[in-house]
């Protein structure tokens, strides 16, 4: 087992610009990262260049202690899970997962134990002289992983492998690829523009915009501490709700929204001293949904307390959604599903002061 | 009811032409200006004259030679060049595209003198060579592997190359087993066109022992051994059409199958 480590990693297919900028992420062995972020921002490209499938600028990448800039996809011990499975249509399931280990030359007889030790693990047994065109997406989905695992790998790179699968079938992969993350102790990169993914399979997640890293934190380090305004937005459903503004500290410390609707007093709030640097600047006020409440805590002076005009209502069963107008944007407030909303009057919402995240509004670096 | 009718009509306008050569063939030399459609005065003559005129069974053996040799030739560079443009990036792989499909748009005559002067400074005339070396880089068949090879998608041909395998066995253990329909409609095409070659044969080659069936049964009619006799001539014309014939009842089949089975899905 080993870990992979990429240094100042950069990426630019046929002369075209860099798709990938100076990105590095130090990953341990055993650990499971996530990389993720919106379409087109080199998730791809980078996993396919730690796999050896793409030429790398400049930079290093090692596997263990080993640079293996140089060395071919196939001598870097890791294996590899893509999106659409990319299984051998001629092939059946078993010649699927033995045709590596034969090309290595391996004995028959123990290609055979390996193969079917994995396919008892996935629980494809059954399958094995199917070939895919006879398998559902699941199945297939199994089969693919089934090929990285009988390789024992030093790594395994998943390229968004849930994403042809359906919402149900999707939750359960998601567990069991937890569980054989733990079972196999190995360790494993994975690709994904799905958050909740990104949340519940990483040990860390490493948030990517445009080629650049934005942040690379434990899961709920980025959630509660979100290192700009992007990775806000972008981890965690429903979004956060923002809103530019200003701080003023003439008086008290004070957010003024930009049109002007709203002002909220922040001398309870617990970084109130770094924000009075940015007396009279503008920047982005940020709150997720579950911290707009329909009552306030006990210490009602941490909450700041507003009527609010219903727009509309969307009742989960678990948790009613409650989407409502401030100046330009359009905020959610995430309710307890205790008590019925009624849509066509206002209500009166609290928002915990010690929850609110401020944003630089130019350089969309979080305030703490 | 009408449409069964009309296809009757077609099968029968096409078969009647095939049907009479072959009665053709097994009728008297006598017999034939009364021939309607069943052989008159049925016989092995024609056959048994013509074989002992000319060497059609070496003739045969010749052609089959040359025609497998050169199908198998052509599919092995077909598929390379085909994954090379398709697949791999470097400098001029557009340019050197356009170039082929150019060459497609060469009439034959034009290449046909330049052809044989470089067999004659090769001294490949009256060799197998001068049969196969001219016709085993195709374009028809670099385009169609192309096309085949572009469809398919990248995701196999990483997947291959991370379990270990190089271009080679890439192109000819991964893709062309997903591309059979391809692989099949350029067989039959070269194979057909290769059968049927009299004219180049003709040009390269003067020794009958090296000679294929179209040109020897060419030679035959034409030329005066055949003595004059229709029948005779119509035996050596059989004789070419059958493998074909043969070839395309096997091929259909397959031709079928392999197009139904290929769901290949991305
Ligand atoms: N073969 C290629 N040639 C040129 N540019 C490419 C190539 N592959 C990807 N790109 C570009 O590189 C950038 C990153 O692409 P990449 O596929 O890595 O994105 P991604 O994060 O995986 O997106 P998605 O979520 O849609 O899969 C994009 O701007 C894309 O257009
Ligand atoms: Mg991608």
């Amino acid at each position: 087992m080993a870990g992979v480590r990429l240094e100042h990693l950069a990426k630019a297919y046929d002369k075209g610009p860099l798709v990938i900028r100076d990105v590095n992420i130090d990953i341990k062995d055993k650990e499971f990262v996530v990389l993720v972020g919106p379409s087109g921002c080199g998730k791809s490209t980078l996993l396919r260049m730690i796999a050896g499938l793409e030429s790398i600028t400049g930079g290093h990448l090692y596997i263990g202690d080993r640079r293996v800039n140089e060395v071919p996809a196939s001598e870097r011990d890791i294996a590899m899970v893509f999106q659409n499975y990319a299984l051998y249509p001629h092939m059946t399931v078993f010649e699927n997962m033995a045709f590596g280990l034969k090309l290595r030359g391996l004995p028959k007889e123990e290609i055979r134990q390996r193969v079917e030790k994995a396919a008892r693990m996935l629980e494809i047994e059954t399958l094995l002289d199917r070939r895919p065109k006879d398998m559902s997406g699941g199945q297939r989905q199994r089969v693919a992983i089934g090929r990285a695992i009988v390789r024992n790998p030093q790594v395994f790179l998943f390229d968004e492998p849930l994403s042809n699968l359906d919402a149900k079938l999707r939750g359960q992969t998601r567990i069991e690829l937890q569980k054989l993350h733990r079972e196999l102790n190995a360790t494993m990169i994975y690709v994904t523009h799905d958050q909740v993914e990104a949340m519940t399979l990483g040990d860390r997640i490493v948030v990517l915009r445009n080629g650049d890293v934005m942040q690379q934190d434990t899961p709920l380090n980025l959630y509660n501490h979100p290192a700009n305004q992007f990775v806000a937005g972008f981890i965690g459903s429903p979004p956060m709700n923002f809103l530019p503004g200003r701080i003023c500290a003439d008086g008290p410390l004070r957010f003024e929204s930009r049109g002007g609707m709203l002002g909220i007093d922040l001398s309870e709030y617990p970084q109130a001293a770094t924000l009075r640097a940015y007396q009279g600047k503008p920047v982005v006020l940020g709150i997720r949904a579950e911290h707009i409440r329909r009552r306030p805590g006990p210490n009602e002076r941490r909450f700041f307390r507003r009527l609010v005009p219903v727009e509309a209502v969307e009742n989960m069963g678990s948790e009613t959604m409650v989407y409502f107008p401030l100046e330009t944007q359009r905020f959610i407030a995430r309710l307890s599903a205790d008590y019925p909303i009624p849509a066509d009057q206002p209500l009166d919402l609290f928002w915990d002061l010690g929850k609110l995240h401020f944003f630089d509004a130019e350089t969309e670096v979080a305030i703490r | 009811m009408l449409r069964y009718l009309l296809l009757t009509l077609a099968a029968a306008s096409f078969l009647y032409p095939f049907i009479w050569m072959v009665s053709a063939s097994l009728s008297s030399e006598n017999g034939l200006s009364s021939l309607t459609l069943l052989p008159v005065e049925p016989t092995w003559s024609n056959y048994v004259n013509m074989f002992s005129k000319i060497p059609l069974g070496r003739a045969f053996l010749n052609s089959v030679l040359v025609a497998v040799v050169t199908t198998g030739l052509v599919l092995v560079s077909g598929a390379m060049a085909g994954y090379a443009l398709a697949r791999m990036r470097f400098r001029g792989r557009n340019l050197i595209f356009y170039l082929i499909i150019f060459t497609m748009t060469l009439p034959m005559q034009i290449t046909l003198i330049p052809n044989y002067i470089s067999m004659v400074k090769l001294g490949w005339v009256d060799t197998y060579f001068a049969l196969i070396m001219p016709f085993v880089l195709n374009s028809l068949s670099i385009l169609l592997f192309r096309q085949a090879f572009m469809g398919l998608p990248q995701a196999l041909i990483d997947a291959a190359r991370l379990d270990g395998c190089g271009e080679l066995r890439i192109i000819f253990q991964i893709l062309l087993p997903n591309i059979l329909p391809t692989v099949l409609t350029i067989t039959i095409l070269t194979f057909m066109g290769l059968w049927n070659e009299a004219l180049w044969p003709l040009i390269v080659i003067r020794d009958e022992p090296t000679m294929t069936m179209p040109q020897l049964v060419t030679l035959f009619s034409v030329g005066g051994r055949a003595e004059a006799q229709l029948g005779v001539k119509i035996a050596a014309a059989v004789m070419l059409a059958l493998p074909i014939v043969v070839l395309y009842l096997f091929f259909q089949r397959h031709f079928i199958r392999s197009m139904a089975s290929s769901g290949l899905k991305d």
